[in-house]
């Protein structure tokens, strides 16, 4: 099942701030990250992410930089500080949102935290 | 740099909407999905009609950049925000009679189409759907505002002769608006 960007409305920006944690990556590169990360079921229209890449460069959440490569201008992309406590944060509350959504849609048990 | 024609004229259509960072950034991409469909055994047309596919037409490409578009989303903020700001002041003015203030009514009329202005470059930005360029009017309407707010603040300090209660809701309520607008200013400068 394949999500469009209407599905994903509202946690595009979480998915793009976890494709950069691991390190630097340039447009095309974290559109891909986010296709393989979900086997194939968020296949964005490239050309969509990047704007939503200059939305969050634009909050001081990631931060680009230029470059030539094969004599074409290259911007990369990498999580500030500011991202990456962003990205925690919503991580962290994607996992309450999912465990609390399992808990009624699939009958389990509400997990204990601590 | 090999291409292909298909992906230039995708290009030069983006480039005749979108900013010039913005389509080099997008031909970047575009040429890397280009190889990448190369590298699968396509032809060179293949591989660029594939590319443009997995890109998404022009059109939604530019709609996803005025989407997101700061200009666009600041003018929203500013407008959904700016009757607080109106009600504060025009309470304000009225409770000081501000009409007996020594102000010539030529500036109180510049003043009033500014503001005018302002709102008007602001709506233009926040509906704007299709237009990148127009988004921009937002990033002007944020600047007016701010050098309004400012106006106001400087002829409460030098013609107000006594200040009112609601005065003291309406100064720092414009005073947070221009820090926020500043540093939101300072941000798009520096990215």
């Amino acid at each position: 099942m394949k999500a469009d960007g209407q599905q994903l409305k509202g946690h595009l920006d979480v998915l793009l701030l976890a494709a950069l944690e691991d390190g630097p990556r340039h447009g095309y590169a974290v559109k891909e990250a986010l296709r393989d990360g979900s086997g194939g079921r968020f296949d964005l229209p490239t050309g969509t992410v990047y704007p939503a890449l200059h939305r969050l460069e634009t909050a001081g959440l990631i931060a680009g930089s230029w470059s030539i490569v094969d004599g074409r201008r290259r911007r990369t992309y990498r999580l500030t500080a500011a991202g990456r406590r962003r990205l925690h944060a919503d991580r962290d509350a994607w996992r309450d949102f999912a465990a609390a959504i399992s808990a009624i849609v699939e009958r389990k048990p509400w997990p204990a935290t601590s | 740099m090999a291409s292909h024609q298909l992906i230039d004229a995708y290009l030069d259509e983006l480039s005749r909407r979108l900013p010039a960072d913005a389509v080099d950034e997008l031909a970047d991409g575009l040429h890397e999905t280009w190889r990448h469909h190369l590298d699968q055994g396509l032809t060179s047309a293949e591989a660029a009609v594939a590319a443009i596919a997995e890109f998404g037409t022009p059109t939604q490409v530019n709609d996803a950049f005025v989407t997101h578009a700061t200009g666009r989303r600041a003018a929203r903020l500013l407008l959904a925000t700016g009757p607080i700001v109106g009600v504060c002041w025009g309470t304000s003015l009225i409770a000081a009679h501000a009409w007996t203030w020594s102000i010539p009514a030529t500036a109180a009329s510049l003043y009033a189409t500014a503001l005018l202005s302002v709102v008007a470059c602001l709506i233009a930005a926040a509906t704007s759907r299709h237009d990148y360029r127009r988004t921009r009017l937002g990033h002007i309407g944020a600047a007016g505002l701010v050098a309004l707010d400012a106006v106001m603040l400087a002829a409460v300090v030098l013609a107000a002769p006594i200040l009112v209660w609601p005065m003291v809701i309406a100064i720092p309520v414009s005073l947070v608006r221009m820090g926020l607008t500043l540093r939101h200013a300072q941000r798009l400068v520096g990215a």
